[in-house]
């Protein structure tokens, strides 16, 4: 049943996940179960399959020390010789504690998967060859699903009569420029053969050994993979492209059997090389082509001050401070938002725990709805749900201290 | 609103190949007021620009991979060049060389703040959306993001730290430049406003600050105020004015 076939379905938590599937990932959903089950219940395919394509895989290659994350539709030279490291199974008991609601679909699996599924449907016929061409391997094949997608639901909700939602589709399906939250992003097209090559690729079942046709296929680009570097796998990287003589002279094939690291495809290695020529050949900060407008005021203080020479320092300390300043305080906020979180995930559990085993009535909304002062942060003089919590039952915010104590 | 204000100065204010790499906040939150929006739609939107954040954020992770190590190699072969010596001849080049670190840097951070500004969207629009339609759709989906490579920030901020540490150690200010005072800085700041990377991290401080300091919707799990360890002295020196029109491409 392709994609179009099956209209956008509602209030079903199959169509919950076939949706969130199709919106993210290319696949059809076939017959296989396996497929299915695996998009709904990540943490038990994982586990059971763990060294599927469609994992996201941490690999340690030969040298012992360079260790990248995979996340790959399975080259033709895939081993089984995948080794977990011990973040993966960190990864393995989030999987397993996480994915339970139907809404919330992909994880890291998933989004692996993603690119897998585009990657084996991306055969000769595929029509984003051109697409692939750029660096980065799933974006731009991922940019057309979403944009297909969106038009797709487009299509659906523009015919039932909600001006609203008719509206936005539109703004967003023509990017005309007076919306400007998504004037840079690029105007959604539509490739219309293109879900129809999903759909006639069975979708990859979950096993190492596969053999998808895609993946003989000579043109590695087809191969749609993202892979996570690493420093120590880049390290490995450039050690080989320097026994093999240089940036320059060192080809994709070469540096791929030096590293020998298992799940590393040639086209990764492809498109690595090629970032590395350009890093090292054009050695800016930033590799945009902004980088020259950027540091021009820069250069034109440099050329000035190149006298005193200090102001330039000073300006650069005082960029340097403020960077720093906003690296701190972004980590102390991520603390915080995991503690928030995890603080939440705990209560609703209890929470959940005390429904099931008391009955539905006493959910426990507190009747003292004052909110907290906008100042007065830092009381826990909590027992309190703001009435906005109070009516959902179902996400109790707090009967603790509203928000974590910190000292920030 | 106050949010959808604030991230929409955040993209302006962001590098310009970034700009298209945000969360569609707005659209998001106009969405949700719609009938015709059912939960699979609102998932699949929310996952699909999950992808694009991971796209461009896994990108952009290699990218400073690489340019990680290149710096490490410019910095060792200048300071063999310099030796020990407090030579007038190099100091171009350091100069320059501290400048492309800074800049780095600078970029890194960025990148994190890209990533939480995403998530943070995420948590609201999901709140949102919870709220306007009586769903429990925040709390699962926040978890599966929690386990996204975009925000995954461990590696981007451990360079980042690095490089904070190897500023204060290779790159120390002598003696003569800390007499200068920073009675020029005021100058100097105000020109290097100019510079995209500052410009942008300068605002990501702000709007943190005025995103943290308070809202009507409150809860446990909203933030506290930003504590920056005196905040005013950073910035206060700080001016950067009605916008210039920078020149991006």
């Amino acid at each position: 049943m392709t994609m179009e076939a099956r209209p956008v379905q509602r209030s079903d938590s199959r169509e919950l996940s076939n949706l969130a599937r199709t919106s993210s990932i290319p696949s059809t959903p076939n017959p296989s179960s396996s497929s299915d089950a695996f998009m709904r219940s990540e943490n038990t395919q994982f586990m059971s399959k763990p060294l599927g394509q469609q994992t996201y895989h941490l690999l340690s290659s030969s040298n012992g020390g360079a260790v990248g994350h995979i996340c790959s539709s399975s080259s033709s030279g895939f081993s089984t010789n995948l080794h977990y490291s011990s973040i993966v199974s960190h990864e393995k008991q989030h999987y397993a504690s996480g994915s339970s609601s139907n809404a919330a679909l992909s994880n890291d699996s998933s989004w692996c998967s993603d690119s897998l599924h585009g990657g084996f449907l991306d055969f000769p016929e595929n029509h984003q060859a051109s697409e692939i061409e750029d660096g980065v391997i799933g974006a731009g094949f991922d940019d057309i699903q979403k944009r297909n997608d969106w038009h797709e639901w487009a299509d659906h909700l523009i015919t039932d009569e909600d001006p609203l939602l008719s509206t936005n589709w539109n703004d967003l399906l023509l990017e005309t420029s007076s919306n400007s939250d998504s004037k840079d992003q690029k105007p959604l097209q539509v490739p219309p053969q293109q879900p129809q090559i999903v759909q006639q690729q069975p979708s990859p079942s979950v096993s190492v050994e596969l053999r998808p046709v895609g993946t003989t296929s000579s043109n590695s680009n087809n191969v749609k993979a993202r892979m996570r570097w690493t420093p120590e796998l880049h390290e490995a990287f450039v050690e080989a492209v320097n026994s093999l003589g240089g940036s320059e002279r060192a080809t994709p094939k070469g540096v791929l059997k030096l590293m020998k690291v298992d799940g590393l495809t040639i086209y990764h290695v492809k498109s690595h090389l090629q970032k590395y020529r350009t890093a090292r050949y054009r050695p800016e900060p930033s590799e945009t082509g902004s980088s020259e407008k950027k540091l021009t005021p820069l250069e034109h203080i440099t050329s000035l001050d190149l006298k005193g020479g200090m102001g330039i320092t000073e300006a650069l300390r005082l960029q340097m401070e403020v960077q720093k300043q906003l690296h701190e305080q972004l980590e102390i906020q991520r603390n915080l938002q995991l503690r928030i979180e995890e603080q939440g995930k705990y209560l609703q559990m209890m929470f959940e725990k005390q429904n099931s085993g008391i009955g539905k009535g006493t959910a426990s909304t507190s009747d003292s709805p004052s909110k907290s002062e906008h100042g007065d942060k830092k009381t826990t003089d909590s027992k309190e749900l703001t009435p906005e919590e109070t009516r959902k039952c179902q996400e109790p915010e707090s009967p603790q201290p509203k928000r974590p104590k910190t000292d920030n | 609103m106050k949010f959808g204000k604030r991230i929409k100065e955040q993209i302006q204010e962001s590098l310009p190949e970034w700009r298209d790499k945000f969360l569609r906040y707005k659209e998001l939150k106009n969405l949700i007021s719609s009938p015709s929006l059912t939960e699979s739609i609102f998932v699949g939107l929310l996952n699909a620009e999950m992808e694009k954040f991971n796209a461009f954020f896994v990108e952009q992770e290699e990218d400073f991979i690489i340019h990680h190590k290149e710096l490490q190699y410019r910095i060792k072969r200048l300071a063999e060049k310099c030796g020990d010596n407090d030579d007038e001849t190099f100091r171009e080049e350091i100069g320059e060389m501290r400048k492309d670190t800074v800049n780095f840097h600078g970029e890194m951070v960025l990148l994190v703040n890209y990533s939480n500004i995403n998530y943070t969207g995420l948590a609201k629009i999901l709140k949102k959306y919870d709220k306007r339609r009586g769903g429990a759709l925040r709390s699962p989906f926040i978890q599966k993001v929690l386990h996204q490579p975009f925000f995954k920030t461990d590696l981007v901020s451990r360079l980042a730290r690095e490089w904070e540490t190897t500023m204060d150690a290779v790159f120390p200010m002598s003696n003569r430049e800390a007499e200068r005072g920073y009675e020029r800085s005021a100058v100097a700041s105000s020109a290097a406003a100019g510079e995209g990377i500052f410009r942008n991290t300068v605002a990501a401080l702000v709007t943190m600050r005025e995103m943290r300091r308070g809202s009507s919707t409150y809860s446990a799990f909203s933030l506290p105020p930003v504590n920056l360890s005196d905040p005013d002295l950073v910035l206060r020196p700080i001016h950067i004015s009605s916008p210039i029109p920078i020149p991006y491409s």
